[in-house]
């Protein structure tokens, strides 16, 4: 019998950032509506609406097909993902036109600079972020659904 | 053949399979005791690392939320 482990990877996967997806969304409404912030939240909103958790469940299915092969630990593998997930998002932000990199730092909806030693060190805490992610919640899902 | 003479031929084809050969109960409690995970010391130290940036340095929150 088929049991569909690589389906079932995907779907532990994407469990995580859907979640966090709606502290997201209802951050950026927050900062929209509430703060009355004028941030494009339909072109911002498409990079962790639809691109993060498809490439977590994703991610998860070459973990489950890595394993057998070259076996790294999930939390490991995880704080890998920010490698691949960084330069998607960048580009997506620079072509959607909220973020432009200038010399003093990177510049998100025309209004807010974070300078690029803070972008390294948000890069770093995100590694720190996805490792625990990935090591308690991830792997959580995937035990839960039978393919830890 | 009535019901009580089936049960018998049922009892006696299937009796001796499905006793079981020892108690499992102490087994599954081992099991449940193996789940409860211990956080190793690195990764409390690796969360504080998380909080202590995210509160120093406010401007990374909506850059991780962005990548989350």
């Amino acid at each position: 019998m088929n049991t569909h482990p690589y389906l079932r990877a995907y779907m532990a996967g994407v469990v995580v950032p859907s979640l966090v997806l709606l502290v997201v969304v209802t951050a950026y409404f927050f900062a929209r509506f509430v703060y009355q912030i004028a941030i494009p939240i339909e072109r911002a909103i498409v990079f962790p609406m639809a691109l993060v958790p498809s490439l977590f469940g994703l991610w998860n299915m070459f973990y489950l097909w890595l394993r057998p092969r070259r076996h790294l630990p999930i939390g490991l593998h995880g704080a890998l993902l920010p490698f691949v997930l960084a330069p998607i998002g960048i580009t997506l932000a620079t072509t959607l036109g909220f973020l432009q990199l200038g010399p003093n730092g990177a510049l998100w909806f025309g209004r807010f600079v974070i300078p690029y030693h803070e972008v390294a060190i948000a890069f770093c805490i995100g590694l720190m972020v996805y490792y625990l992610v990935w090591k308690y919640l991830v792997g959580f899902f995937n035990q839960v659904i039978g393919i830890a | 053949m009535n019901d009580q003479e089936i049960k018998d031929l049922l009892k006696q084809s299937f009796g001796q399979a499905s006793e079981l050969e020892r108690d499992l109960w102490p087994q599954m409690l081992r099991r449940m005791g193996e789940r409860t995970t211990t956080v190793p010391w690195f990764d409390w130290a690796l969360l504080a690392l998380v909080v202590a940036g995210l509160l120093l340095i406010p401007g990374t929150i909506p850059i991780l939320l962005y990548q989350l």
